[in-house]
């Protein structure tokens, strides 16, 4: 369980590329308060450790049905069916799987272990590259977030944030001096709809954004939207979103990030499932163009794009 | 790629490949005319016949000639240094799973009447097996003892000298020396005369078929008329100008291939030698660069009409027939500051374009490698012919120092041969691939009684087996054992094969560009280098280290598995078994994770094996080291190793590489990959080492990416590991190609030290290069 000493990490990516500058090592933080239907880190979204059945490591062995205590498991054909409300730990079966498909989502991580995992990578950094905190959501780490990003200030690493910004404006204060760059992202402008499909409204997060891109630190900020087909895809989102920011600060960075069609692989592991229609595709490149469009004719004028990755002044 | 290269690479792959037996029949006349006379002077005679005698042609669209056969990419049979396999493999040279070729029935003919019968009882390969072949068979299955039937080559010549000299300096200055000296020393010079004079011979003849065919090919006039000057000009002088340059090194390496049919000759550091001659031209004789890459890009194209016909089984080993043309580009110079040019520049643009197999193509970074350097190079690397392959002088100059006492001078103008092997330029036999060990079956042997888990064959003594070993450190001195065993055995068969090769091979051409051969008038496979060493290499660290740490923490530390139980599971290739394979895959650490402990058991067993080589010396008085690379041989090589404890079952390949981990195991992507293979000490690896890794296309899209990329590569050269190359190239292209090879014939992959047509490969090595790890996720 999470205490101000350690945190619930659900996976540490090295050589990450697509999270920031450089080479960088993303950290994903378990909890979110946001539930969008989307989501493409289902086991992100719980703050408990959860536990997990991988298909394709099965080995169809049925120690798992073996070891299991009463309501653990139920064996069905070829394979265990967990139950995931089972209120004790999976410990005897994490343990016994010879295969390595049931096994914890997370593992809770301290600072100093934390720091040493991102160190590993330091010689890949140089210049340019770092740790990004992502999650869940990383603001929900709350004082270990914090500490941590000192720590990682103090030994040089650079250091960027993956957030939602549903958060206490006043933590967001304090983390910012700490954070070379900030990935926001802003969903939806509608807070009806922002409430409907994420599960809350946007005033936190709209005044959130307001408050960073007014700030001295309004250069480390992109502010992302994710395009999920008729969802947050709507040029009229997309048109408002960028007036909105630009009218804040005429300078910012904004990012569409295209619809990721993997997302929903991850849900079955943890006995959930996924909230978008199953066909749903990526978009493709002419079909990115109008939501570019929307974006510039919204006012945007640094706008990162899939095919141009743009310099960061 | 003008028109001119398109016509000329096209007509190059479309030629239909043939074995040929005509400098055999050559060879074999001449020895039997000198019955009387030594092999040195024979094998001498020989070749300035060849030079004579040998069909040679020229395409009028060429701007460099020349080549060991009328046709191209011939496989020629080489009779002194073995043909028995010839004999018993003829007929099936056209079929053979690797590297075909077809064969004229009158050759097949001609060679069973007239050659085989000559050399069945006189040949190295021959003596070599009355002296010794019982013994080299009977460690076989451990260690693979290598050139017993073919002349070593793996030598960089010095190419700067050549060009500085030609035939007819060095002919002068032998002839000056004949009458002071005497005996064994007046026979090599003798020998040396024979040689120039033939080399002399050959390029006039090229001059001669070059001005006959201006007569005949009128729309051609000028070109051949140039050639004809170059080859005529090459005979009497050195080469001046940048075209004579690129002439003269060429016919260098063709006589290097009509001498020693060896498998490569590098021409090392290319764009360093040749770039007075380039930059002359550019400024006094209104040379371009336009002109300055169409004539490299001739001799790219050139690099690749040369191959090496190997037997069955050593095509398996080296598939693709790798003729290794290895040439190095940047890098230090003599003074330790980074140096790149134009010509660096123009011989990557020359592999963008062409983008064959040959020349093997590296790049030496340091730390202060140019950016412009570095991008250049990444554009080609995302063109997918797997080159070039980086090597890194912050692993590889101190390491030659310390290890083979070679002067800093030297070590800072390494180049490398073969494919990943690392020489001085100019004046080291390196013997760079002499054996390979098979560490992974060393354990089999000392888990199992020294029973080979395969064949049920008492292979070497009893140490005692998993049943008998109460603890791990019991294990690891049974090991140590054995792996000693094997040690002392190999190096007694490597004297009986260096030895072969002095009587059977002397070389008196390729002594003329190695130093100090003339200055000793010692031949160069009698030590007459000025730098001679052996290379052995390991195989395979990534098995070794996951198969020890698997039983060390799963049988001895944690219980989870019993000794009787694994040994059962191992000797069942895990039938009936398959939650004990599956606990050695899931519940131990792998090598190319960033995890200390395993990596850590890899350099121990390496270091261990590479302090055992400082006791040993090789028959020329030179030392013995280490290299970690496997070309193709992790396939033929697994299939001899039963089932291992790091839960791959037997007969399945070994890790590919040298330093790699094993497919599939390294499970948190590149960075991790090069954390773990930076700790193992560079020392292990002054013969060369070798890492492969495969990445997407799209990575290198952006310039973002391919910024990345540049980063990921200074990271390299910072962790010390001496190579480092790259496939890029998608699954989906490889299967496809499979399934029509004939749209994908020019399709190249890295197989490992080199680069080879995929569709030629054997269809298990295709399957296993598909195997290969990519990071599909970045």
């Amino acid at each position: 369980m999470k205490t101000s000493d350690s945190a619930l990490v659900f996976d540490i990516k090295r050589f990450a590329v697509h999270d920031g500058d450089g080479i960088r090592t993303t950290v994903f933080f378990k909890g979110c308060p946001l539930r969008c239907i989307w989501c493409q880190n289902p086991e992100g979204i719980s703050p408990k450790r959860q536990v997990m059945y991988m298909k394709s490591k099965c080995i169809h062995c049925r120690t798992c049905e073996t070891k299991a205590f009463g309501h653990q498991l139920t064996w069905v054909r070829d394979h265990p069916e967990l139950n995931f409300t089972y209120y004790g730990t999976y410990d005897n079966l994490v343990k016994a799987c010879p295969a390595g498909a049931i096994v914890y989502d997370s593992a809770a991580v301290t600072r100093q272990e934390l720091l040493d995992k991102i160190l590993e990578d330091q010689v890949f950094y140089r210049d340019t590259g770092g740790v990004t905190f992502s999650g869940g959501e990383p603001l929900m780490q709350g004082e270990f977030l914090l500490e941590l990003l000192k720590l990682c200030k103090e030994n040089g690493i650079h250091t960027a944030i993956e957030t939602c910004l549903q958060a206490d404006t006043d933590f967001v204060k304090e983390v910012v001096p700490y954070v070379d760059q900030i990935y926001a992202d802003m969903k939806f402008f509608n807070p009806e709809e922002h409430q409907k499909y994420t599960g809350v409204d946007n005033r936190i997060i709209r005044y959130n954004i307001k408050l960073l891109l007014e700030s001295d630190a309004r250069d480390k900020v992109t502010i992302r939207t994710p395009l999920i087909p008729n969802v947050t895809a709507e040029e009229t989102n997309i048109r408002a979103i960028a007036s909105y920011i630009s009218s804040l600060y005429p300078e910012v960075c904004y990012e569409l990030l295209n619809y990721n069609d993997l997302a929903g692989a991850k849900y079955p592991m943890i006995g959930k499932t996924f909230g978008m229609p199953e066909n749903t595709r990526r978009f493709k490149a002419h079909e990115m163009k109008k939501f570019y469009k929307a974006a510039l004719d919204g006012g945007v004028k640094n706008l990162i794009t899939e095919t141009k990755a743009k310099e960061r002044k | 790629m003008n028109e001119r290269i398109q016509h000329l690479k096209e007509k190059m792959l479309r030629e239909e490949r043939f074995a040929s037996i005509e400098q055999a029949k050559i060879i074999t006349r001449i020895y039997q005319e000198n019955e009387d006379r030594s092999i040195a002077k024979k094998r001498a005679l020989a070749f300035k016949a060849a030079c004579e005698e040998i069909e040679i042609a020229i395409d009028p669209e060429e701007l460099i000639v020349g080549n060991r056969t009328k046709g191209v990419r011939a496989g020629v049979v080489f009779p002194e240094s073995g043909c028995s396999w010839v004999n018993r493999e003829f007929e099936d040279l056209p079929n053979r799973p690797q590297d075909r070729f077809s064969v004229r029935e009158e050759d097949i003919q001609y060679f069973r009447e007239m050659i085989y019968p000559y050399w069945n009882n006189c040949s190295m390969e021959e003596g070599i097996r009355r002296e010794y072949g019982e013994e080299i068979r009977h460690i076989s299955r451990v260690v693979k003892i290598n050139q017993t039937d073919h002349a070593q080559g793996h030598i960089c010549p010095d190419v700067g000298e050549w060009l500085r000299k030609g035939p007819s300096i060095i002919r002068q200055e032998m002839k000056a020396r004949l009458y002071l000296i005497q005996g064994e020393e007046r026979e090599f010079c003798e020998c040396v005369l024979l040689v120039m004079d033939g080399a002399i011979t050959y390029m006039n003849r090229y001059a001669k078929l070059a001005d006959r065919m201006s007569v005949d090919y009128p729309e051609y006039h000028d070109n051949l008329v140039q050639i004809a000057q170059n080859c005529r000009n090459l005979t009497s002088r050195p080469a001046q100008h940048f075209g004579e340059a690129l002439q003269s090194l060429w016919f260098l390496f063709v006589l290097l291939h009509l001498e020693s049919n060896a498998s490569s000759f590098s021409p090392g550091r290319m764009d360093q030698y040749l770039y007075p001659y380039y930059e002359r031209d550019i400024k006094n004789e209104g040379l371009n660069d336009e002109q300055a890459l169409e004539l490299l890009e001739c001799l790219w194209l050139k690099f690749n009409q040369i191959v090496y016909l190997r037997n069955r089984g050593s095509a398996r080993y080296f598939a693709g027939f790798p003729i290794g043309f290895n040439i190095a580009l940047g890098g230090v110079d003599a003074d330790g500051n980074d140096t790149y040019n134009q010509l660096s520049m123009l011989c990557l643009q020359a592999q963008k374009e062409i983008g064959l197999p040959q020349p093997n193509l590296s790049v030496r970074l340091n730390q202060n490698s140019s950016h412009e350097l570095m991008q250049k190079a990444i554009e080609v690397v995302a063109r997918g012919s797997g080159m070039p392959q980086f090597f890194n002088d912050e692993a590889v100059i101190e390491p030659m120092q310390k290890e083979l006492g070679v002067t800093l001078k030297d070590a800072r103008n390494y180049a490398i041969v073969g494919c990943v092997e690392l020489t001085t330029s100019g004046n080291a036999l390196g013997w760079s691939d002499a054996a390979m060990f098979n560490l992974c079956k060393t354990l089999e042997l000392a888990l199992n009684h020294g029973v080979d888990e395969i064949t049920g064959e008492q292979l070497c003594e009893d140490f005692g087996g998993l049943d008998t070993y109460e603890t791990y450190e019991q294990l690891e001195d049974s090991l140590r054992k054995i792996i000693d065993y094997y040690i002392d055995e190999m190096m007694k068969a490597e004297e009986v094969v260096e030895k072969a090769h002095q009587k059977f091979l002397p070389s008196a051409f390729l002594s003329c560009v190695v130093n100090d051969c003339l200055e000793r008038c010692v031949d160069v496979t009698r030590g007459g280098a000025h730098y001679n060493f052996s290379g052995i290499q390991m195989i395979q660290i990534a098995n070794l280290a996951d198969s020890l740490e698997a039983i060390r923490k799963l049988v001895y530390e944690e219980h989870e598995i019993a000794r009787e139980e694994l040994l059962a599971a191992l000797r069942n290739d895990f039938k009936g078994y398959e939650m004990i394979q599956a606990k050695l895959l899931n519940k131990a650490p792998k090598y190319g994770n960033d995890i200390r402990e395993v990596d850590e058991i890899g350099a121990k067993w390496a270091e261990y094996f590479r302090e055992r080589m400082r006791g040993y010396r090789n028959y020329r008085r030179g030392p013995v080291h280490t290299g970690m690379y496997t070309v193709s041989a992790h396939v033929p090589m697994g299939e001899n190793v039963g089932a291992s404890a790091d839960g791959r079952n037997s007969g399945t390949p070994l890790a590919d590489g040298g330093m790699s981990p094993s497919y599939g195991r390294d499970m948190h992507g590149p960075t991790a990959v090069l954390k773990s293979v930076s700790r193992l000490p560079e020392s292990l690896t002054t013969n060369g080492g070798l890492l492969n890794m495969k990445f997407l296309p799209e990575f290198f899209e952006t310039e973002e990416g391919r910024n990345k990329f540049e980063t990921f590569l200074r990271a390299f050269v910072d962790l010390k590991i001496p190579h480092i190359q790259f496939n890029v190239v998608r699954k989906e292209d490889l299967l496809a190609a499979k399934e029509h090879p004939d749209q994908y014939r020019s399709l190249t992959v890295r197989v490992a030290g080199y680069t080879a047509y995929f569709v030629e490969l054997d269809g298990k090595l295709q399957d296993e290069i598909i195997r290969r790890t990519a990071y599909e996720d970045i």
